[in-house]
């Protein structure tokens, strides 16, 4: 029997191997642009997924990650629009910072994300959490902390803004203290107890924060959610046991959450956390390379190496692709009128951002 | 915990692990000797290689390049006078001006000596990460920080040098450059001109290039002869090892500062290695050998700099925080291996953590012996001409500047800096307050700011603020009282005696300089009140002086006016070449400004044959390329006339 498997795995990925090599990819190389630093959260990703994609698509092509950090990640993502090539051999491969920029329609912003194609997608799940010391115990207490609440984070307008949102949604009166240099600074402020709520990103909760609430210095509190149905309201399967900024919505008021402000939170939210880390490939990129692409992503999908390494890396979760995915991605990067005056003038007068 | 270390050394002596190990330290020492590539570029080029090793081997290369970057840097910093690395600045002004008098044994010497020190001061700091260094950074809140930077500032005050108007308007124009971009505390973006370019701000490593590199790269193209005039002997070692013993305790306590420069998180070596080389000044007595050549100066700046990249790596261990660049690459190839850094990390895998120690500390001390092994054969290059030694190093810096942002705005910055430094170098500004506010600016205005977000103004009594506030008081409370004694007893004061043998400023640069500095702080003042009440306070530190200094320099620059420019035409003149240069290479891509500027340089400025200049200038050529390729894949394209 175990033979009789072997030797159909091996028939398989022979089968795979061949049609593999006459795939579109076959021959070809692909870079994947990251606008950030080497060393980097999303460089790292980008190096993580490198060898499932090399060896799932169609042609196994050559994969290079190149990274073109500068301007918050603008300039990298400038470059792509004047160099990426149509034929869906340049990936931008980036996250909201490069998202937030283009929806407010800052300066310096020259390309055009929303008519960019979805190639692949990766979820960056977030986690609240806070000091003990506050005496809040769950998510539903929060309003009652003994202290004031102190959030530490980068810039309103980058990554800190859904979970700056996520306080608007709750209605919730916290001092945000901008300016760190990066969340790994906030960490270790919050373990020093200069800021006593935070958020922290999917491999930083499994590594840092998990240990810390198992030593009693951090209460978990809730995730950005995941998206059921196009609504943002599931839980992140990161932290099961931990209700969505939806649920806690719902526990503290009755009812589900809605208004300008939720609209706000879940476009943002959705681009930062359940399509945090996305591909994009040139306006002009045949569907072909995009079937391609999701048929890789299934494949990785279902490797069951891919499946191992991630539960290590990022608590199992799973790539998404294909129509739906670049439909939601597409929707958050066009917002209402009404979302994005209401985005630029809680910037503008709450955190002093110009425009 | 000593089992756990024997451990990790026997893994480490695995034949395999050793190999890449030293070929690490290889990449490592020759990107260390290259300008304006240092510790990360080294990093990022080994990267893609580690993943076809073992862990152990992979994360051993990185250690090996990361560890020895400072140490090799002296051989440039001291030869050339054009930074290895940013951090190695003070180096360079000291190292240089021994080489030129013919002491470049020495200064290399104690610097390579002092490097080991710092080396391994950083590896026993590691060694007692968990129980020692880990508290220690867990103490080092943001009051802490900003009071560290404060300390930093006090010994850079040192470096104001003789003239003080100048030396203070050159720290403010410092501070200025440093404010350019985003702002800490709201979100404004300072000085950019509607320049995506400037969004981030200017990098160290093109301000440390500009300022050092560019600027001495044309005074020694002008001069034309070799870099020393003296034969330079380096194969007697004796004086730089009685130096290094001399100033042993200096070393260490430089060590001790850069250990303490490492632990702050994204301050790298630079701020440490300039702190350092402010208390070796504090701590000499006989100060008038500074900046012409003083043995402490690179005795504190070389032990600080290796202890510094060392040392961030404690935080990034134990708290998954990056102590500095390097580091922050160190810790993406953790990740991809499977580490994820953090207090549960070193005690679930103290075998790595002492593979990480004993990689730093063999390499420290390899990597030094090596050194003092090729310099001898390096110290020859001095001798040739300087001008075919020039053309490899303009690109290189050129490729190194290039590493920031891969646009063309790095190689214009480079050389427009270069511009300002060659002003400053001829108008007789110092240059160090100068690239010290620019390194100090950012911590100081964002830990401020954090600080008194956070706490109000309640953390001026933190016990951890006073004690380091202490280092400040204390010496100035000494001092005062010594100055109070001698006037109680009448002792008449003896400064020692000036014997300031530098050639006098250029009067007509130094007022071109002065009404450049006063236009850009002028228009730096009209464009502040555009901010945010938050994003004003540290231009405004800058500007407050600066408007006044500038001033009072153009008004003093035009009483005291000479028509001297010709007297550095010639200097001039390779100015404007290099500039021209940059411009060429925006419009018509890399090739052909290359190839006219290797044609210059090798024909025109070093006189060579023509068939020796062809074989060299294609050597040259085919190196540069090489660069391109291996750090980055696409030189610049031509806005014009679209080549590469």
């Amino acid at each position: 029997m175990r033979k009789l498997l072997t030797t159909t795995a091996a028939l398989a990925a022979l089968a795979t191997m061949a049609q593999a090599q006459d795939g579109y990819f076959a021959g070809k190389s692909i870079d994947v642009i990251v606008p950030f630093g080497t060393g980097g959260a999303t460089f790292v990703s980008a190096k993580f997924l490198e060898p499932y994609f090399e060896k799932h698509l169609p042609g196994n092509p050559e994969i290079n990650v190149i990274d073109r950090p500068g301007g918050g990640s603008i300039l990298g993502a400038n470059w792509f629009e004047q160099n990426a090539k149509a034929d869906g051999t340049t990936i931008l491969f980036t996250t909201s910072s490069t998202a937030n920029p283009f929806v407010l329609g800052q300066e310096g912003v020259e390309y055009r994300l929303s008519e960019y194609r979805v190639a692949y997608s990766h979820p960056f799940g977030a986690v609240a959490y806070v000091s003990p010391s506050t005496g809040v115990t769950d998510a539903a207490g929060i309003k009652e902390s003994s202290n004031p609440l102190i959030y530490g984070g980068i810039a309103a307008a980058a990554s800190d803004l859904p979970g700056l949102l996520s306080f608007e949604v709750l209605g919730l009166d916290v001092k945000s203290v901008l300016g760190f240099t990066g969340r790994g600074p906030v960490r270790l402020a919050f373990e020093q107890g200069e800021v006593n709520i935070d958020y922290q990103f999917t491999p930083v909760w499994l590594t840092q924060v998990v240990p810390s609430v198992e030593e009693g210095n951090a209460v978990p509190l809730w995730t950005g959610g995941a998206m059921e149905g196009g609504v943002l309201k599931a839980r992140d399967p990161v932290a099961p046991e931990l209700p969505s900024v939806y649920e806690v919505y719902e526990t503290m008021n009755g009812q589900p959450p809605s208004g300008i402000e939720w609209d706000a939170f879940q476009g943002i939210a959705s681009v930062t956390y359940a399509y945090g880390l996305t591909g994009y490939l040139h306006p002009d990129a045949p569907q072909e390379a995009l079937d391609a692409f999701a048929a890789a992503v299934e494949a990785i999908n279902a490797d069951p190496e891919f499946q191992a390494a991630s539960q290590d890396v990022t608590g199992g979760a799973r790539l998404s692709a294909g129509p739906e995915t670049e439909a939601a991605i597409k929707a958050a990067l066009s917002p209402s009128d009404e979302v994005r005056t209401y985005l630029r003038t809680l910037l503008s007068e709450k955190y002093g951002v110009n425009f | 915990m000593i089992d756990n270390a024997l451990i990790a050394l026997d893994a480490l002596f695995d034949p395999m692990r050793l190999a890449a190990l030293f070929a690490g330290m290889l990449v490592g020492m020759v990107f260390g000797m290259l300008p304006g590539l240092g510790g990360v570029a080294a990093v990022s080029i080994l990267l893609p290689f580690i993943y076809y090793l073992d862990d152990y081997s992979g994360l051993a290369m990185l250690l090996g390049a990361v560890s020895v970057v400072y140490t090799s840097d002296t051989i440039t910093s001291v030869l050339l006078g054009a930074p290895g690395s940013p951090a190695s600045a003070p180096t360079a002004i000291e190292g240089h001006a021994l080489a030129k008098q013919g002491q470049a044994a020495r200064a290399l010497g104690v610097g390579f000596l002092a490097s080991m020190v710092g080396g391994l001061v950083g590896s026993l700091v590691l060694f007692f990460a968990i129980p020692i260094a880990g508290p220690i950074v867990l103490m080092l809140s943001t009051p802490e920080l900003f009071m560290l930077a404060l300390v930093g500032l006090f010994f850079a005050s040192s470096m104001i040098g003789k003239d003080l108007a100048k030396g203070l308007a050159a720290a403010a124009l410092g501070v200025l450059l440093g404010v350019v971009g985003p702002a800490q505390a709201a979100a404004d973006f300072r000085f950019t001109f509607g320049q995506v370019y400037l969004l981030d701000g200017f990098s160290l490593t093109i301000v440390a290039l500009g300022l050092f590199g560019v600027a001495e790269v044309i005074s020694m193209l002008a001069q034309g002869g070799g870099i020393s005039h003296q034969r330079m002997e380096v194969s007697q070692w004796g004086d730089g090892f009685r130096d290094f013993w001399r100033h042993r305790w200096l070393v260490l306590r430089a060590s001790l500062i850069g250990v303490l420069g490492g632990f702050v998180p994204a301050v790298g070596a630079s701020a440490s290695t300039w702190v350092a080389y402010g208390h070796a000044i504090r701590s000499t007595k006989d100060k008038s050998k500074f900046g012409k050549g003083e043995i402490r100066g690179i005795a504190a700046s070389e032990g600080a700099n290796n202890a510094t990249v060392i040392s961030d790596l404690v935080p990034t261990l134990l708290f998954s925080v990056p102590g500095g660049p390097a580091a922050a690459i160190f810790l993406g190839a953790l990740f991809s291996f499977g580490y994820y850094p953090g207090p549960r990390m070193v005690t679930q895998n103290p075998d790595l953590m002492f593979l990480i120690v004993w990689s730093v500390a063999l390499t420290s001390i390899v990597g030094a012996a090596l050194c003092f092994a090729i310099t001898p054969m390096l110290a020859r290059l001095t001798r040739i001409p300087f001008a075919i030694i020039a053309a490899p190093l303009v690109l290189v810096m050129v490729i190194g500047a290039y590493q920031a942002t891969s646009t063309i705005g790095d190689i214009f910055m480079l050389f427009m800096l270069g511009a300002l430094g060659w002003l400053m170098k001829h108008g007789g500004w110092p240059r160090a307050p100068a690239l010290v506010g620019f390194v100090l600016s950012g911590p100081m205005e964002q830990y401020f700011w954090l600080t008194n977000q956070i706490h109000g103004w309640s953390w001026l009594t933190r016990p951890g603020v006073l004690v380091i506030a202490s280092i400040i008081v204390i010496p100035l409370l000494i001092s005062g009282v010594r100055k109070l004694r001698q006037w109680q007893s009448n002792e008449a004061v003896t400064e020692p005696e000036d014997t300031d043998t530098a050639e006098e400023c250029n009067r007509s640069v130094a007022l071109m300089l002065a009404a450049l500095a006063a236009t850009l702080f002028l228009y730096a003042l009209w464009e502040t009140f555009t901010f945010n009440p938050a994003s004003r306070l540290m231009p405004l530190l800058a500007i407050a002086p600066g408007v006044p200094l500038t001033l009072w320099l153009v008004f003093r620059g035009v009483r005291e006016f000479k028509p001297d420019l010709a007297r550095d035409a010639g200097e001039l003149t390779i100015l404007a070449v290099l500039l021209a240069y940059a411009v060429a290479l925006w419009a018509i891509g890399l090739t052909i400004p290359t190839l006219a500027l290797l044609c210059w340089m090798l024909l025109a400025r070093a006189q060579m044959r023509l068939w020796t200049a062809a074989l060299y200038g294609a050597v040259v050529f085919a190196a540069i390329w090489f660069l391109f390729d291996v750090l980055r894949g696409d030189p610049p394209v031509g806005a014009l006339i679209p080549l590469s």
